[in-house]
């Protein structure tokens, strides 16, 4: 890469404050005049070779105790308890892929840390994930480094953006994941450890670490995960993925980063109260996921409403006069659709029965986004002896106490 | 807990043939090294009776840092003219084919440059 002089100045991160960037200007304009005016070193012309790194694949022995704080200290954890990585554990981990262990998935920004079967595995080890999830966290991880998705922007921005995996398929069921009543809540292994194999991969394959490239200023609970599938056999529309052109027997993973989620109650649950309740609350700054349940989207489809109709009525009537690109002042007279087009948004069938809509917002999107984002979906590979694997952990499944 | 250094694992190694230990695989990627490469722009003498190019990154801050350096260099350098540039967008590099015209005809009208990362 280029070598560039660069100069530290004291204006606060993201401030606009005139008095601020004065001071912060005043501070530090002898040593940008400097660097325009003095002359190069040898070394800024023809910099030393960089050491080479060299890494061990074994790297601790110890006790679950020495080996979570070894890991942690070394800035290899999020925070809670890992599974160790044992070559016995990494081995089974690896029947979930017919792909050779040293294979190279793709390549994680920042540091375009080679995301080999093996790494990958290691890091789904950690998380407490099954064998079978395998095949998913592969496709995660060549689906956010998607061009289209932007994580170059979203993994290091300010604003604290979490990926959101939404699968389709038969897999969802394969692997147990919770599609269905508090589908984004903890409890389900699945939806939980797939969530954070990928944190754990985008921090220790991608070297994204917290306050040095991911920058968030107040961070995201999702980033631990946020991984759901749609409710395909209560949904009356065709899978969200058959929508996004994939054939209905494929699996498929869909991303986006959001930074934000919330919930909200029509005030009817016919179809123009839940459209209306969509309407009210498309907040954000271009993007949008909805989670719709089963029931609301029954009413829906009863009423005629496809996935497409109900995504063009809400592009068409969600409108704001607050947020970017409206000036301060303005916001009165100022209104703006929320959503470019309906590139900008997905209906998700997700949850159990109940009132509650969701809303998973982003930034950007569509044509006047200077971000050149979109929702990616990637199909999911499996390996040759699927139906074994799935029959292996098919059982892994909490029964709880009765009382 | 034995007292382990976790930057030399000293502490760790008399550890082997216990059942309770576990032996653990790196889970941190290995990358190729980018290059450095060197500095070539030559620096000027004097910013005199020059054309500074003030480049502004997409964020916010940038675009209000760069005028207040261009009045500041003003004061200094009374003949020195000014020129913007704004990016075009979030991690889009200005040499990407959508762009680089734009930015090699700006580039090409400057002396030098200034880069404010409104970060």
């Amino acid at each position: 890469m280029p070598g560039i002089r660069s100069i530290s100045e004291n204006v606060p991160c993201e401030s606009t404050v005139k008095a601020d960037i004065e001071t912060g200007v005043v501070e530090v304009i002898d040593q940008i005049i400097d660097a325009l005016t003095r002359p190069l070193t040898e070394q800024e012309q023809n910099p030393p070779p960089m050491d080479t790194e060299e890494k061990s694949r074994i790297v601790f022995k110890g006790s679950l105790e020495e080996v979570n704080r070894f890991f942690y200290r070394r800035g290899w954890g999020d925070g809670m308890p890992i599974i160790p990585p044992t070559e016995e554990a990494v081995a089974e981990m690896l029947t979930g892929s017919d792909l050779p262990p040293d294979h190279v998935v793709t390549e994680i920004i920042p540091r375009m840390g080679k995301a080999t079967v093996e790494k990958i595995a290691v890091n789904a080890v950690m998380a407490g994930a099954l064998p079978t999830y395998m095949p998913v966290l592969i496709t995660a991880c060549q689906t956010i480094m998607e061009p289209k998705t932007r994580f170059d922007t979203f993994e290091v921005s300010t604003g604290s953006w979490a990926p959101c995996y939404i699968l389709n398929g038969s897999i969802r069921k394969d692997i147990n994941l919770n599609c269905s009543s508090g589908t984004l809540s903890p409890g389900d292994i699945a939806n939980a450890t797939i969530g954070r194999a990928m944190g754990l991969i985008v921090k220790n394959i991608g070297g994204a670490r917290k306050a040095i490239e991911d920058m968030g200023v107040l961070g995201n609970p999702s980033k631990y995960s946020l991984v759901m599938g749609e409710n395909e056999e209560e949904c009356p529309w065709e899978p969200l993925h058959v929508s996004r052109g994939f054939s209905k027997d494929d699996n498929t993973v869909t991303v986006f980063f959001p930074n934000s989620y919330s919930q909200t109650i029509p005030m009817q649950t016919d179809d123009k109260g839940i459209l209306q309740a969509m309407i009210n609350n498309a907040r954000g700054g271009g993007m949008a996921g909805f989670l719709l349940n089963p029931p609301h989207t029954k009413y829906l489809a009863n009423e005629g409403w496809t996935r497409e109709k109900a995504m063009e009525y809400v592009v068409e009537n969600a409108v704001t006069n607050t947020g970017p690109g409206i000036p301060v002042g303005e916001s009165e007279n100022a209104v703006r659709k929320v959503f470019s087009d309906t590139s900008c948004i997905i209906i998700v069938c997700v949850g159990g029965p109940g009132v509650f809509t969701g809303i998973l917002t982003t930034a950007g999107g569509g044509a006047m986004s200077t971000f050149g984002n979109e929702f990616v979906t990637k199909k999911i590979e499996l390996p040759k002896n699927w139906d074994k694997l799935v029959a292996k952990y098919r059982n892994v499944i909490p029964v709880y106490e009765k009382y | 807990m034995r007292n382990i250094d976790v930057d030399t694992l000293k502490g760790a190694a008399d550890m082997s043939g216990d059942d309770a230990l576990f032996e653990v695989l790196s889970p941190w990627a290995e990358a190729d090294l980018v290059p450095m490469e060197g500095l070539t722009a030559p620096r000027l003498n004097d910013l005199n009776g020059k054309k500074i190019g003030l480049f502004c990154n997409i964020k916010q801050a940038s675009s209000r840092i760069q005028p207040v350096l261009e009045r500041r260099l003003k004061k200094r350098y009374p003949g020195a003219e000014f020129s913007y540039y704004r990016g075009q967008a979030f991690s889009v590099s200005e040499l990407e084919p959508q762009n680089i015209d734009k930015f090699n005809t700006w580039i090409d009208e400057v002396d030098t440059v200034i880069l404010a990362i409104g970060d």
